[in-house]
C-alpha cells in the first residue's frame, strides 16, 4: 500500500511530461458554453451545435459567412413543388469504419422529433413529409407545401450513425448512449474521447475524415463561462485560444505581446422596436397623463428616434470600437440584405423638428426595456440610447434587465419599446424578415417573434411569394425588397452589428472568425 | 440520549417536508421555463409538444405531488436542459465541491483556532497583533476579488499555479478525488485558500475572544494553583471550553460553503455543484433547481443534527437537560 502511494506522484510527473510534450498537435480551447447532452439532435442551442460539429457532420454546409455550401451532400435541386433531391458524398465514412449512405441521413431526420429536447431541433425538419431513399447516394425529401428554404433549415441537420445509435434513439435512452460515447459515432473530424457536463469535451483526430486531416492530434473543448476566468486561463497558458473575449479585456489585450486577439464580425445585430397597436402600455405624456394616441404609429416620430440615435458613438464609445453602425437587421452579404438601404445620419435637430410637426414639441416619456446579460454590450447600447433619446426630448427610462425576465414579458406584449440582438444564423431572409417582420399570423407559419404588431400587407405578401418561389435569384429580390420596406417603416431600428473577438497565444494559430461565432478546432491552423 | 436523538429526528422531518414545500411552489413562481428554452421561430405545435413532455401542462399540485411520489421513490426526477437524471448530474459535481469546501473549511479551522488561541493567550506579542491585522483583511476585502489577485498573482504573472479547472483525479471508492495528485494538489490550492480566507478570519476572532474570557475565569486560576503545567491546561481545559460556539460556526459554515461556494467556483472554473445552480437558475432548469435546494435543505439538517449531538457528547449540561 505505501508503496503504491510513493509511486503514485512520479507517474503524475512523467504523465505531465508526456502532456508537454505532444502539445504542439493538441489544442486546448476555452470557450465560454457547452454542449447539452452529446446527442446532437437534443438540442438547438448555438453552443451545442457548435460542439455538435467537432464530431458530426450536417448535409448542407454554412460557410464562414453563412452562405450555404456542400456538406455531405454535394448537390441539392427540386424537382418539383414539394420536392428537393439530394446527392450524397460518396466514399465519406464513420468513426467506426462504416460507410455514409441514406439510411443515415433518413434514420437522422426521422431520430429528431423522437429524441428532440425542449430548445426543440424539430425546427430543422419542421418541413418534411416523407423521406424517400431513391439509391444508397441519392434521397428525396417530400416536404409539407413548397419548402424554397429547406437546404437552409439543413445546416444543423446532423447526421449520426443509423447503426450505432439505433438502440439510443427514445428520449430516455439517447442521453445515456451519447454521452458514453457508444452511440456518438460521426463523420466529422474528431473522435469522441470523453465529456462532463459543464466540464471539458475531449476529441482525438479521425484520420480518415472526407475534408482531410485536422491539424490537430488531440482537441480538448473546456467549458469556462466567467469570462475573466477565460482569460486568465489563457494567460497562466493553460489553454491555447478563447472565446468572447470581453469589450474591456480586448482593449488591455490590444497591447499584450503574448497574445493575439482575432476580432470578427457577429451574426448579432442591435434592433430598437417600436410597438404598433393602437394602445401601449409604456407610454405617457412627461406629466405622466396618458398621451391621445401611441406616438410610435406616427411615422415622423419614429423618424425622429432613428435620427437621435448617433451610431458612431455608440460603436466608438460604447462597444469600444468592437461593432458597426447597422442600417438593416440582416449583416451585409447575406441572402436578402439590400446593398441600397443607406446608413441613418444623426441630426437631433431633425429629429426634435420632426418630433414638433408629429405633434410632440415637448416631447414624451418612455420606458425602454433591453436585456442585460445576453449578448456583449447590450446593458451599455440600452444605457446609450436612454441619453440620445432624451437629449431630443423623448425622456427614456432606461431598464436594462435579465434576460430571463425580458424575453417571457416581451412575448406577452408588455414592452412599448424595447432593445435586443437578433442573429440571422441561417444567413438569409426567410428565418429574420418572416419572423420578426411578417405580421403575426400562425396559418402561414411567419411572424412568431414579431413583438411589436408591425403589419405591412406589402411585406406580407412579398414575405409569402418569397416563401414558396423555388427560383433562388428570384427570392432573394423579393427579400430584397421586402428589407427595404421594413426599414423605410422604422418600427424596427437596427443600431449597431456587434463584432466578436477570439484571444489566443501569440503565434499559436490562425483561423477565419465565423460570423456565428462558433469556434471549431478543425478550422483552426498552426501558426508556424 | 435515545430521546434526544428521536426527537432531533422528528424534528428534522418536519422542517424537510416544510421545505420541499417551499422550494417547490418557490421555484415554479420565479418564471416558466418554457419561455427561456423554446427557440422564438418554434411554431405553437412544438411549443405544446414541449410544454406536455416536460409536465408543465399539469397544475402546480400535480406536479408537486408527482414530484414527492417519485422523490420518496429516490427518483429527483430528469434536467430538462441535460435529459439526464437529476441525481446524476449532481452526483457527478458533488465530489469536487465537498473535496474543495472541506479542505479550506478544515484547513481553516485548525489554523484559525491555534493562531486565535494563541492571539488570546498571548494578547501583546507582534505575532498576535499580526494576526489579527491580517484577520481583518480577511473579513473586509470581498471574496471575488481576493480569487482574482491569487490568479493574477500566481497563475499569471508568477506561473505558479494553474488559473482555474479541476486536476487530474484518481478514483477512491468509485469517486474521483483530485487532492491525491501532485496535478490535482496544484490546482485545488488557490480556490482553497480563497475560500479558506473568510472562516481563518471569523474563527482566529472566535478563538481568541474565547480564550481571552476563559482565561480570566477562576477555573484556570485553580488549575494553575493545583500546579497543572500551561500546555496541559490550554488543551484540557481551555480548548474543551471555547469550542461550543466553534463547533457550532463550523457547522454553519461548512453548510453554506457546501452549498454555495458559488462565487470561487465561477472564478477558478472549479465544476462543482455551486457552478452547476447558477447555471440551472439561469435557463430556469426547475427539477436541477428543486433537486438542489432539497439536497441542501437536507445537508443542513444533517450538520445540524450532528453538531447537536456533539454538543450532547462535549456538554453534560445539554444532554441532561434534553431527557428532564
Amino acid at each position: 500500500m505505501k508503496h503504491m502511494a510513493l509511486l503514485r506522484p512520479a507517474a503524475v510527473a512523467i504523465g505531465l511530461m508526456a502532456a508537454g510534450v505532444a502539445s504542439a498537435q493538441e489544442l486546448v480551447m476555452g470557450v465560454r458554453g457547452g454542449p447539452e447532452s452529446l446527442d446532437p439532435h437534443f438540442s438547438a442551442l448555438g453552443s451545442h451545435a457548435e460542439a455538435a460539429k467537432h464530431i458530426f457532420d450536417t448535409l448542407v454546409w454554412s460557410g464562414d459567412d453563412l452562405q450555404i455550401e456542400p456538406g455531405l451532400a454535394t448537390e441539392w435541386t427540386p424537382i418539383d413543388d414539394d420536392t428537393w433531391e439530394f446527392k450524397l458524398r460518396e466514399g465519406v465514412k464513420f468513426h467506426d469504419g462504416s460507410d455514409f449512405d441514406a439510411e443515415d441521413v433518413k434514420f437522422s431526420i426521422e431520430r429528431i422529433p423522437v429524441v428532440s429536447g425542449p430548445t426543440t431541433t424539430t425546427i430543422y425538419v419542421r418541413r418534411v413529409k416523407e423521406v424517400e431513399i431513391v439509391d444508397p447516394l441519392t434521397i428525396r425529401i417530400h416536404t409539407d407545401g413548397q419548402a424554397a428554404t429547406l437546404p437552409n433549415d439543413f445546416i444543423r441537420l446532423f447526421i449520426v450513425s443509423s447503426e450505432a445509435a439505433a438502440d439510443y434513439s427514445t428520449p430516455e435512452t439517447a442521453a445515456e448512449g451519447f454521452n458514453s460515447g457508444a452511440a456518438t459515432i460521426g463523420t466529422g473530424p474528431y473522435k469522441f474521447v470523453s465529456w462532463e457536463p459543464k466540464g471539458d469535451l475531449v476529441l482525438e483526430r479521425f484520420d480518415d475524415y472526407w475534408r482531410g486531416m485536422g491539424a490537430w492530434e488531440k482537441v480538448t473543448r473546456k467549458e469556462m463561462p466567467n469570462d475573466s476566468s477565460r482569460l486568465a486561463a489563457l494567460k497562466a497558458g493553460q489553454v491555447d485560444v478563447i472565446n468572447y473575449v470581453s469589450s474591456v479585456d480586448y482593449l488591455a489585450l490590444e497591447n499584450d505581446s503574448a497574445v493575439d486577439t482575432i476580432k470578427g464580425d457577429s451574426v448579432y445585430i442591435m434592433n430598437l422596436q417600436l410597438d404598433q397597436r393602437e394602445d401601449t402600455p409604456l407610454v405617457r405624456a412627461k406629466d405622466g397623463s396618458d398621451l391621445d394616441a401611441n406616438p410610435f404609429r406616427d411615422l415622423k416620430v419614429r423618424q425622429a428616434i432613428d435620427y437621435a440615435i448617433d451610431r458612431e458613438t455608440m460603436v466608438e464609445i460604447v462597444l469600444e470600437g468592437l461593432g458597426k453602425p447597422a442600417n438593416q437587421l440582416m449583416p451585409e452579404g447575406f441572402f436578402g440584405s439590400n446593398a441600397d438601404i443607406p446608413m441613418p445620419e444623426y441630426d437631433p435637430a431633425k429629429a426634435k423638428e420632426l418630433l414638433t410637426e408629429a405633434g410632440y414639441p415637448d416631447g414624451f416619456e418612455v420606458d425602454l426595456y433591453c436585456t442585460s446579460d445576453r449578448l456583449p454590450g447590450d446593458g451599455a447600447i440600452c444605457q446609450g440610447l436612454g441619453q440620445m433619446l432624451s437629449a431630443v426630448g423623448i425622456k427614456t427610462n432606461v431598464n436594462a434587465v435579465s434576460k430571463t425576465v425580458y424575453f417571457p414579458a416581451q412575448g406577452r406584449l408588455e414592452y412599448s419599446m424595447f432593445m435586443n440582438g437578433w442573429g440571422t444564423l441561417t444567413g438569409e431572409a426567410s428565418y429574420t424578415l418572416g419572423g420578426l417582420a411578417h405580421s403575426n399570423n400562425p396559418d402561414v407559419k411567419m411572424g412568431a417573434f414579431n413583438r411589436i404588431q408591425y403589419s405591412n400587407p406589402e411585406v406580407d405578401a412579398l414575405m409569402q411569394e418569397g416563401a414558396t418561389e423555388m427560383d433562388a435569384d428570384a427570392r432573394r429580390g423579393m427579400y430584397e425588397e421586402a428589407m427595404a420596406k421594413i426599414m423605410a417603416d422604422k418600427a424596427y431600428i437596427s443600431i449597431v452589428q456587434l463584432q466578436t473577438v477570439w484571444a489566443a497565444k501569440a503565434g499559436a494559430l490562425t483561423f477565419t472568425p465565423r460570423f456565428d461565432e462558433d469556434t471549431l478546432a478543425f478550422f483552426m491552423k498552426p501558426a508556424s | 440520549m435515545l430521546g434526544f436523538v428521536i426527537q432531533r429526528l422528528l424534528q428534522a422531518t418536519v422542517v424537510m417536508a416544510v421545505m420541499s414545500v417551499i422550494v417547490f411552489c418557490g421555484v415554479y413562481a420565479i418564471g416558466n421555463p418554457i419561455d427561456i428554452v423554446i427557440p422564438p421561430d418554434a411554431t405553437q405545435d412544438l411549443r405544446e409538444e414541449a410544454i406536455r413532455r416536460l409536465g408543465l401542462d399539469q397544475p402546480l399540485w400535480r406536479q408537486y405531488l408527482t414530484f414527492v411520489t417519485n422523490l420518496l421513490q429516490g427518483d429527483f426526477g430528469r434536467s430538462f436542459v441535460y435529459n439526464i437524471p437529476v441525481l446524476e448530474l449532481i452526483g457527478g459535481r458533488l465530489p469536487a465541491t465537498l473535496e474543495l469546501v472541506l479542505i479550506s473549511v478544515l484547513s481553516a479551522t485548525v489554523l484559525g483556532v491555534s493562531l486565535g488561541i494563541y492571539a488570546g493567550y498571548r494578547p501583546d506579542s507582534w505575532f498576535s497583533k499580526a494576526v489579527m491585522a491580517v484577520s481583518v483583511l480577511g473579513f473586509s476585502v470581498p471574496s471575488f476579488w481576493i480569487g482574482l489577485i491569487l490568479i493574477l498573482t500566481f497563475a499569471v504573472n508568477l506561473g505558479w499555479l494553474p488559473a482555474g479547472g479541476r486536476g487530474e483525479t484518481v478514483l477512491v471508492g468509485g469517486v474521483p478525488f483530485s487532492f491525491l495528485t501532485l496535478d490535482g494538489l496544484s490546482h485545488i490550492v488557490l480556490p482553497a485558500i480563497n475560500l479558506a480566507l473568510f472562516k481563518l478570519a471569523m474563527m482566529i476572532r472566535l478563538a481568541r475572544a474565547g480564550t481571552r474570557e476563559i482565561m480570566l475565569t477562576d477555573t484556570i486560576k485553580f488549575a494553575r494553583a493545583a500546579g497543572i503545567s500551561e500546555g496541559v491546561i490550554l488543551r484540557r481545559h481551555l480548548l474543551k471550553l471555547i469550542s461550543i460556539p466553534i463547533i457550532t460556526v463550523f457547522g454553519l459554515e461548512l453548510g453554506s460553503t457546501l452549498a454555495f461556494a458559488v462565487v470561487t467556483e465561477t472564478i477558478f472554473s472549479w465544476p462543482g455543484v455551486g457552478k452547476l445552480i447558477i447555471d440551472s437558475i439561469a435557463v430556469l432548469d426547475r427539477p436541477v433547481m428543486v433537486a438542489y435546494l432539497i439536497l441542501v435543505a437536507f445537508l443542513f439538517v444533517l450538520i445540524n443534527f450532528t453538531v447537536d449531538l456533539v454538543f450532547a457528547l462535549i456538554d453534560p449540561r445539554i444532554r441532561a437537560g434534553a431527557t428532564e
